[in-house]
């Protein structure tokens, strides 16, 4: 147990609560998945249901990994990276409009040569955002109300990306965009910028839905939801999951809507927790992705630099809304939108850019690690430990 | 307030909004779960899902020429779910819609598929079948133009559901060969026996079912999409198909006989290229195709004198006799133990050779030699039948294929009677696909090769399976004893039971076979008439069997009863057939147009065509081009190709073509042809090159 403890000290460096979710979160995606990826298996592998678990279970392995190897990272270098991965997104985003591979009707995906993996650019190009923004931030706080050389080169990143990733797919540029609105107020930005920033998003969007593919769906989907005569088929099958599940569930590996709702093992995988592990699995979840926000949030108190504080909160915030906006659909509070619960659904690479996001909220999260941009002159400039 | 500070409050308050929300989830999931959890676990019954097989498309089945035999064609059944239309779309659009779908389905006014509709919208019904009657695949893309259907599925909610229907372009033509399968997947012939290649995988979806017993899928697209079935490729030749079976069924009406069959095979391949099964309809009025006679278990019988030809060879083999070696046939009747053996003619044929023996099919002559040759150890001459490869089933391609029924020596079936009787094709039991193995076996020099129907089996045009022609004996007898017989099957038409299908033209082989039918034990007065054999006999090409069942009249034998048939769909073949023409002399035939020095009157047509036909003529020509149609240009006694570009997408030039290829180029363009005259094409009333109007029609003059 000392030698155990003492491994982990010394490898597992950052917050050890939230090595602790994000392990606890782990596990019971591989036991979720597992169970509802049962009929994909049987569709597409003949029954085969080990096929899907052992993929899953390498790709969390893989992302924790990633995690791993991101929080060793010194989080100052996020600042300089992050620009290159926004200048190399903006080519991806734009091939993959054009030549993507198409997967109901919107090219996301690109597949990377040689090691034939299918990745969406989205995903990489959120997370050079978020991480963007904040070096940003951090870099002009003191000139933050400097429109013309503070808030012009981060709103013009902003648009650019949202924009592109807006042709494809609507509802992660939507999310994207409130999670950067979000962190220009938190990042002290003036009201009224955001408030113009708001204009200018609502402008790019709406011309993003005419130049498009999924403009129509999305509407679509919003018009019907607002309208809210009708309950779609799939929320209804939601909703029959969840009352399904009482209090305590049916138990693990028990779903039986796993059988009809699209994509039990990722849009609606909430429904099938909830139907397996029932309120108390639901609101441990919830409580999970709380927890998880505070100890985001809680770096920002240690740090003594804002790049490190605007950056965890940012990619804490980015995690998190999404997982919020995931349960809100799956429970019938926002339309449906087919983004993925971070850390527990299914899917390849979009679970190793979670990995890389926790690993440098965590490599904030250690303290021990340089800031990039100094924010008073009269802050010590080396180590700054906090107990 | 510094900025940390401000920071600080910031995040604090982001975080307070998000718990906020997190907690209205939880509110939310104990709503659905207490206030309205009854309502959703009785939907939960209600809602009766299953996944149900979306079939895939069944493969075709080709002749070797390329016909399409059996083709799945797609139906579709017209559904609405009238909710889905926008209000404006459906207001616009509901009285132009209506209108057409009565003109379209042509049952009901123009007001009742509005009321239909509108009262199925009102009462927001998903799922709305808007006639029974399923449209073509041609309607359905007319359809798809309609107004609110031209808004497709999600947001017009129409969906056709496809249906689909096996099509025999051919109608009955080898109908019992190329099969049928039921919906038990129980079936005959290809249909049946590639049932496995030409299924391909069903794929599967989720279905809802809704009011009415109907299922409604749930989603746009297939869960497993269904994997489409291969096509297969057999050897039949419809050209051949459509001779044997028109000169069977003549012969049959000929003589009211019970069922007949026609085998017609490639000698050198065991390629079947027709094979023809008709039988009186149940009524008593002509016939049609219920059973594979040919192949099948209920066309085993006893064969009669066209098993005599095995006899002949096992004799031969043994060495023991000469064919010009004499036998007294007496006066056609011989008694082995308590049963006499009859001739067919009255009184004998008295001292013949064994070669005549055999021509005039003496059933005496041949008992008599086998018996004394093989008396001693019968199983000797089954040994002969085991090399000869036809005791056995052959594991033919399509499926049930009938068992040889042979005795055994020394059994309890096996009498004193059985060996004489065995040598004239009588107490053993073959199917005519056997015998004709055996006879195109001779034809072939002793090689034997197993008759296949199936060349090929592919997708997408793209060849995955072929059959090669596979050798079950690689010699059945010695090259002398092959020799012998061919020149005894030579006989029988030049002179024997079969000189009425003599001729001069080319050389038949072959041998009749008449057997009196056993029925509940006795043979009684009613006859199995064959005809099996090769031609030209000189170098055979095709090999084939005629049996004809209980014809009625006077002349109920092999020779006066299936020969003729055997004549008339060789002559056909050997008509059509250039290769088999070989040309005598073809000098002589060049001379012919050197004299008259001018070159015939071949202007233009498809390049091999026309090169075949001068090369048989011996008229020299060239050609470099690639293109498939070309023009002629005389050059000093020869003929040289120009290419013709007809697939261009302008008006083609089809003068100096004849009528046959001017109207395959012509409408495959979209013109409509009007001619007048006879022989080539001397004009056209469209100028070559020029644009194609559309419904245009263009005047060819001939002459």
């Amino acid at each position: 147990m000392v030698k155990l403890k003492e491994w982990i000290d010394n490898n597992l460096k950052g917050d050890p609560i939230i090595w602790g979710i994000v392990i606890l979160l782990s596990i019971l995606s591989i036991l979720v998945v597992y169970s509802a990826t049962g009929t994909l298996a049987y569709k597409k592998m003949g029954g085969n249901t080990e096929t899907y678990l052992i993929k899953h279970s390498s790709l969390i392995l893989l992302s924790l990994a990633v995690m791993w190897a991101a929080h060793k990272v010194q989080y100052k270098y996020y600042a300089k990276l992050s620009l290159v991965a926004l200048w190399i997104s903006v080519p991806l985003l734009a091939i993959t409009y054009l030549f993507g591979s198409n997967v109901n009707e919107a090219s996301r995906w690109l597949t990377i040569p040689l090691i034939n993996q299918a990745f969406q650019p989205s995903d990489l190009a959120k997370l050079a955002l978020i991480a963007a923004v904040a070096g940003m931030l951090a870099k002009r706080q003191k000139n933050i109300k400097d429109f013309q050389n503070t808030f012009l080169p981060v709103i013009i990143w902003i648009g650019i990306i949202c924009m592109l990733i807006a042709m494809a797919n609507m509802s992660t540029a939507v999310l994207l965009l409130s999670t950067c609105l979000l962190l220009m107020f938190i990042g002290r930005v003036p009201m009224k910028f955001i408030m113009m920033v708001c204009l200018i998003g609502s402008l790019a969007l709406t011309s993003a839905i005419f130049l498009g593919q999924r403009g129509s769906t999305f509407f679509s989907r919003i018009e019907n939801f607002i309208s809210g005569e009708e309950v779609p088929y799939q929320a209804e099958q939601s909703y029959i999951a969840i009352a399904n599940g009482g209090v305590v569930g049916l138990g693990p590996g028990n779903s039986e809507q796993r059988n009809r709702l699209p994509h039990p093992y990722s849009d609606f995988i909430f429904a099938i927790i909830i139907e397996e592990y029932g309120l108390i699995g639901g609101a441990t979840v919830l409580f999970l992705y709380l927890a998880l926000l505070y100890r985001g949030m809680r770096v920002v108190a240690i740090s003594n630099r804002p790049f490190g504080g605007l950056l965890s909160a940012g990619l804490s915030f980015a995690l998190v809304l999404q997982a919020m906006v995931n349960m809100a659909v799956a429970v019938g509070i926002g339309p449906i939108t087919g983004l993925p619960l971070p850390l527990l659904s299914m899917g390849g690479t979009s679970l190793l850019f979670t990995g890389i996001s926790l690993g440098i909220i965590l490599s904030v999260s250690r303290g021990d690690h340089e800031d990039a941009f100094p924010v008073e002159g009269n802050a010590p400039r080396k180590l700054a430990k906090v107990a | 307030m510094n900025i940390k500070k401000s920071i600080l409050l910031r995040v604090r308050f982001a975080f307070l909004l998000v718990a906020i929300f997190a907690g209205v989830i939880f509110y939310r999931i104990t709503h659905i779960q207490f206030v309205d959890g009854e309502k959703w676990r009785q939907k939960s019954d209600e809602v009766n899902l299953q996944y149900r097989k979306v079939n895939a498309t069944r493969g075709n089945i080709y002749s070797m020429d390329g016909s399409l035999l059996a083709t799945s064609l797609p139906f579709y059944r017209v559904v609405l779910d009238p909710s889905i239309a926008k209000d404006e779309v459906f207001r616009a659009g509901i009285d132009s819609l209506s209108f057409l779908l009565s003109k379209q389905f042509n049952d009901k006014s123009k007001d009742y598929y509005k009321r239909l509709i509108s009262d199925a919208r009102h009462t927001n019904k998903k799922y709305l079948i808007l006639n029974r009657k399923q449209i073509g695949y041609q309607e359905k893309q007319e359809m798809m133009k309609w107004p609110i259907f031209r808004q497709g599925r999600m947001s017009g909610g129409v969906i056709f559901e496809k249906v689909e229907k096996r099509f025999y372009p051919f109608k009955a033509l080898a109908g019992r060969t190329v099969g049928f399968l039921n919906e038990d997947n129980y079936g005959a012939g290809i249909e049946f026996s590639f049932n496995e290649y030409l299924g391909g995988e069903n794929g599967e979806a989720l279905f809802q079912k809704i009011a009415g017993g109907t299922w409604k899928p749930v989603h746009d697209a297939n869960d497993i999409k269904p994997e489409d079935g291969f096509d297969i490729i057999t050897t039949l030749d419809v050209n051949l198909q459509d001779v044997a079976e028109s000169a069977l069924l003549r012969q049959l009406l000929n003589k009211d006989a019970e069922f007949g069959s026609v085998i017609v095979m490639e000698v050198a391949t065991g390629h079947i290229k027709a094979i023809a099964n008709l039988q009186k309809n149940k009524n008593g009025y002509g016939y049609g195709e219920y059973y594979n006679y040919a192949i099948g278990g209920q066309g085993l019988t006893e064969p009669g004198s066209t098993f005599k030809l095995l006899s002949m060879m096992a004799l031969l083999e043994e060495g023991k006799i000469s064919l010009n070696d004499m036998i007294d046939t007496g006066n056609g009747t011989y008694k082995f133990y308590d049963r006499t053996m009859r001739d067919a003619k009255q009184g004998g044929y008295g001292k013949i050779t064994i070669r005549e023996a055999f021509e005039k099919s003496s059933n005496v002559g041949i008992s008599k030699l086998v018996n004394e040759h093989f008396g001693v150890s019968p199983s000797k001459f089954l040994a002969y039948i085991e090399k000869a490869g036809i005791d056995k089933p052959i594991d033919f391609q399509i499926q049930g294929e009938g068992i040889p029924y042979f005795k055994t020596p020394g059994t309890k079936h096996w009498y004193g009677t059985t060996l004489p009787w065995m040598s004239i094709g009588y107490e053993l039991k073959v199917t005519p696909l056997h015998t004709l193995m055996l006879y195109n076996a001779i034809a072939n020099d002793g090689r034997m090769v197993k008759p296949m129907i199936v060349n090929s089996i592919s997708r997408a045009n793209k060849v995955t399976q072929e059959f090669k022609t596979e050798v079950l004996r690689k010699k059945i007898a010695s090259d002398k004893t092959i020799k012998e017989i061919q020149s005894l099957l030579e006989g029988v038409v030049e002179h024997g039971t079969a000189k009425n299908i003599h001729n001069s033209d080319y050389k038949i082989a072959g041998k009749t076979g008449t057997a009196q039918k056993l029925i509940n034990g006795r043979y009684t007065q009613k006859y199995y008439a064959s005809f099996a054999g090769y031609f030209p006999a000189d170098k055979p090409k095709y090999s084939a069997i005629i049996v004809i069942d209980s014809p009625k009249g006077f002349n109920a034998y092999g020779g006066d009863v299936s020969a003729p048939v055997f004549k008339e769909i060789a002559d056909k073949i050997y008509a059509q057939d250039l290769k088999l023409n070989n040309v005598q002399n073809p000098r002589a035939r060049r001379e012919q147009f050197k004299d008259n020095d001018q070159l015939p009157f071949v202007q233009a047509g498809m390049a091999e065509e026309l090169q075949m036909i001068c090369n048989q003529f011996g008229i020299s020509n060239h050609y470099k081009g690639a293109e498939r149609w070309v023009k002629s240009s005389a050059n000093n006694k020869s003929i040289d190709w120009k290419a013709n570009k007809v697939d261009e997408p302008v008006v083609p030039d089809v003068t100096g073509m004849t009528l046959r290829d001017a109207l395959y180029v012509l409408e495959n363009k979209g013109l409509r042809v009007d001619y007048a005259g006879k022989g080539r094409v001397r004009s056209q009333s469209m100028t070559a090159g020029m644009n194609i109007p559309k419904d245009g029609i263009i005047k060819l003059t001939l002459g």
